[in-house]
């Protein structure tokens, strides 16, 4: 088991395009279709999306996994003081295995592996250094499923989710202060790898052969990190006492999600599917780094706000083997006014995405393209609390990401 | 199957390469920065230690990089400003300026720094490499000379090394000067400045009030030939003036166009407001009374100097010594008061809040200086000399000089059409508290300990830190852009060094 931690924590996992760090790009299948997955039961992919979905799938096991790459953009500028940076954020690789397989006609198993989590953030030598020089949240969850088929229009399951997350974190002590030699002092926070659990309960509903139901909900997960390392650099020789690496603990909190979807098939080869997702992101009121010395605590106020996101997709079947796909979605950014942070600049944005499908008897390939076009806003964030340090940055920011994906199912019965 | 693969993987590839970056509706142009009506081609800096950069009691090379004029100039290059010169200080290879005479001697302490170990405010322990014989003739677009005064800017020989023991040449600008014989204002106009910024003033104030009122107010005296007056003189309002008039005529004669700034008032100065009058706290009756006792020879005197008609009734409770519970002033020697030494009392009284005592008395204050007799203590029983404290009547002179001098730069400025910083409000502003556009607050908050991030004067008391220069670039952007209908970027102070904390010294 903690092989395979370890390999999972080498994938890197990209930055966060999705609302505030959340990072949808569970199934290349359904992601092709706006990942509107509630509803629709293809193949191993609804162990994620909808566990309850497994009893309604028309083979035994089916398994799928993928990968996808995340290429992001943020700008930022402010015209007040001629600022104008951009980050350079790695591309982040985020993956997902799901299995699905009917042990009975009632029961069945899922499990499903994957990165809901996540955020990288790089913004090298740039003016809000006291603030971030770069972020990286890794966060993923296995989650086993157990569904119960009560009837053949309702299923429904419950899943154990087991999450693992760490964060690496390094920014500047504040604006100015550097070591004799000119360069910036910063801390660099590492929380280690973190374990926490969850829970998530699902609902199918088929009432006939082309429509369908789905209702998820994914518990919140807090992931409290205690046996973080604080490291100090650059530190000046008048600091070097104070300054010294030192043990913190951090909680970080994974919100609930709700989702609700419907899909229809109007005519024989043509699926559309409809999802809304409820993201309660309110959990995320603060961001506190207790250090276990003598340091004053840092609090930063998050205040994020809950979010919905709406998922419109299709699926058309040109013949036998290959299928394509688009959707559309606009996911909102939990971020709310005066706490508009660059560790996670998340923005409000319109969602492109087109998917194509090649079946063969066994194995599927799935082809996926999604583009994240964000919204300009401008906004601030509070820096250092109270007292007469405490300042407000901020700017305009716009943002976009291109993240084409790849997965593979194979399904027998 | 193969042929969609290849497709798709081509795609994707394409998709990747392609990526888009994400545009601003408004993008950042050259275009949005101007320099208004006015033109930055060739932007010359006028003026004394403030305009030099001076921070932390001399000029370094940091310092002088953050100079107000250096930062004013960069933002400028965005609105057609050309190349900003400073005066020569690559020699400067330990960054604490000071300078020596001829590789040995110094001349000018080093910098200010904080000793951690110490607690207080010292010269960094390190000699200073630069030195005045290393002359690196300009003219430069920086023309702040510290230490001049209005009619230093016009004196021909103040760059020359052979005036130096004369105390008729300035070091600084022996270093920096075109020619041994030009002056400062001939080395300005040299350049032909297409815009200038003009604040001068402080010295012919400044140095008499920071040497404690040693010196001579030359508008008591109404002496007009300042070649005779002392280095701690105050410069009479007429000269100044009429000197003031003659260079913003010389400036403003080929269509220049700048900014002219007021000159601050003492009381805004921390070197000034720092050290309250009353630094004594007394928690025991009976020290009280000794000490009450110990004065009352002097304080029978003063009676018997009152029933003789020879003070006041005023002076004579202005004269007397008492000291009581809580907190007291200080005993000062006070040059003003009736000469009553043929009486053998000596012109002593308590200090109050129109006094004002100097920074460099903190050291003072409270000190025994013979260790055999430690009943005597500087400010307590031994009365503290003048040169420590600016006292109420000085520091009216103080005063109505510098209004006097700020009259003038309004007028003359009204005459020229030419804007004024209003830099003696803003840097009253800096001392008791300015809060910038980002919300942070900035003060003169000294020696408290907890704020070393937001202060605006450094170590010395007088300057301000680059930080407190970073405030006034802004504030010289502000005028810049409601006269002459500029755009500038602004900087943000915090950006900007205070002073060196060391461990030890």
């Amino acid at each position: 088991m903690k092989k395979i931690l370890i390999v999972l924590a080498f994938l890197s996992f990209g930055s966060s395009y999705a609302g505030g760090y959340r990072v949808a790009l569970q199934g290349q299948r359904m992601l092709g279709m706006a990942h509107a997955g509630l509803s629709v039961f293809k193949n191993a992919e609804t162990a994620f999306f909808n566990p309850a979905g497994i009893a309604f799938l028309d083979k035994k096991l089916s398994v799928s996994f993928g990968v996808s790459g995340i290429m992001s953009h943020v700008k930022f500028q402010n015209e007040y003081y001629n600022w104008a940076y951009e980050t350079d954020n790695p591309i982040g690789t985020p993956f997902y295995l799901n299995v699905a397989y009917q042990t009975s006609d009632n029961v069945s198993l899922g499990l499903a592996i994957y990165t809901p989590f996540g955020s990288s953030s790089v913004w090298n030598d740039w003016v809000g250094s006291d603030i971030v020089n770069d972020i990286s949240m890794k966060v993923f969850y296995i989650q086993p499923s157990l569904t119960y088929k009560f009837s053949e229009m309702l299923s429904m399951s419950a899943s154990l989710i087991m999450a693992y997350g760490e964060v690496s974190y390094n920014k500047n002590i504040n604006r100015y202060l550097a070591d004799e030699q000119g360069n910036k002092t910063n801390v660099q926070l590492e929380s280690g790898m973190t374990g926490a659990a969850g829970y998530a309960l699902s609902m199918a509903f088929k009432p006939s052969k082309n429509v369908s139901f789905g209702i998820n909900y994914r518990s919140k997960v807090i992931i409290d990190a205690k046996y973080g390392k604080a490291e100090f650099n650059n530190v000046p020789a008048f600091l070097s006492d104070k300054l010294k690496t030192t043990a913190f603990s951090a909680e970080l909190p994974m919100p609930a999600e709700l989702g609700v979807g419907m899909s229809v098939k109007p005519i024989d080869k043509l699926l559309l599917a409809f999802d809304y997702n409820y993201t309660y992101w309110s959990v995320y009121k603060e961001l506190r780094i207790n250090f276990k010395n003598d340091l004053p605590t840092s609090v930063s106020a998050k205040n994020y706000k809950n979010t919905s996101t709406m998922r419109f997709g299709a699926e058309y079947q040109v013949n036998d083997k290959i299928f394509v796909r688009a959707g559309y979605y606009y996911d909102e950014s939990p971020l709310t006014k005066d706490h508009f942070s660059p560790e996670t600049p998340s923005l409000d944005s319109n969602n492109y995405t087109f998917g194509l499908g090649y079946q063969m008897k066994k194995w599927a390939i799935d082809f996926s393209l999604l583009y994240v076009d964000g919204k300009e806003r401008t906004d601030y964030t509070y820096v250092n609390g109270e007292g007469p340090s405490a300042h407000r940055f901020g700017g305009t920011y716009v943002s976009n990401a291109i993240i084409p994906g790849i997965g593979f199912t194979y399904s027998i019965n | 199957m193969k042929k969609i693969l290849y497709i798709l993987t081509g795609l994707l590839l394409a998709s990747s390469f392609v990526a888009c970056e994400p545009e601003f509706s408004k993008p950042l142009s050259d275009d949005l920065y101007t320099s208004g009506d006015a033109d930055f081609s060739k932007y010359v800096a006028v003026g004394n230690s403030l305009t030099a950069g001076y921070t932390n009691g001399t000029l370094y090379k940091s310092g002088q990089e953050n100079s107000f004029p250096a930062i004013l100039a960069e933002q400028m290059k965005l609105a057609g400003g050309g190349e900003f010169t400073q005066p020569y200080y690559e020699d400067d290879s330990k960054d604490i300026g000071g300078m020596v005479f001829n590789g040995s001697t110094v001349i000018l302490d080093p910098k200010l720094i904080i000793n951690l170990s110490a607690g207080a405010p010292e010269r960094i322990n390190e000699t200073p490499t630069v030195d005045v014989m290393q002359v690196h003739p300009g003219p430069y677009n920086n023309m702040g000379v510290p230490g001049a005064k209005i009619f230093h800017l016009v004196a021909p020989g103040y760059g020359n090394l052979a005036n130096l023991p004369l105390q008729k040449a300035n070091p600084y600008f022996i270093r920096m000067a075109s020619a041994p014989d030009k002056t400062i204002v001939e080395d300005v106009l040299a350049q032909q400045p297409t815009f200038f910024t003009f604040w001068i003033g402080g010295n012919d104030v400044l140095w008499y009030a920071t040497s404690g009122g040693v010196g001579v107010d030359q508008n008591e005296t109404g002496n007009l030939d300042p070649s005779t007056y002392g280095p701690n003189d105050i410069t009479n309002v007429n000269v100044f003036a009429a000197i003031y008039s003659q260079i913003v005529d010389a400036l403003t004669a080929n269509g220049a166009k700048g900014v002219l700034a007021t000159v601050p008032d003492v009381a805004s100065l921390p070197y000034f407001t720092t050290i309250p009058y009353n630094p004594i706290p007394i928690e025991d009756q009976a020290q009280a009374d000794a000490l009450n006792a110990a004065y009352a020879n002097y304080n029978g005197g003063i009676q018997q100097a009152l029933a003789g008609g020879l003070i006041t009734p005023d002076e004579a409770d202005a004269r007397t010594i008492n000291f009581q519970l809580g907190a007291n002033a200080l005993v000062m020697t006070d040059e003003y008061l009736t000469d009553l030494s043929n009486l053998g009392l000596p012109s002593i009284r308590q200090a109050t809040a129109d006094d004002l005592v100097i920074l460099p008395a903190k050291s003072v204050i409270g000190v025994a200086p013979d260790p055999n007799n430690p009943q005597l203590i500087n400010g307590i029983t031994i009365p503290l000399g003048d040169e420590w404290i600016l006292s109420a009547h000085e520091v009216g002179q103080v005063r109505t000089a510098t209004a006097g001098f700020n009259q003038t730069i309004n007028t003359i400025a009204a005459i020229k059409d030419l804007p004024v910083a209003d830099m003696a409000a803003l840097m009253e502003d800096m001392k008791s508290g300015l809060v910038i556009e980002d919300g942070s607050m900035y003060t003169a908050d000294y020696f408290n300990g907890t704020n070393l991030d937001n202060l605006t004067f450094s170590l010395d008391g007088v300057h301000p830190t680059s930080r407190g220069y970073a405030i006034i670039a802004n504030k010289f952007i502000d005028v810049i852009e409601q006269k002459y209908g500029a755009k500038l970027p602004k900087v943000v102070p915090a950006q900007y060094p205070t002073f060196d904390i060391l461990p030890s010294n």
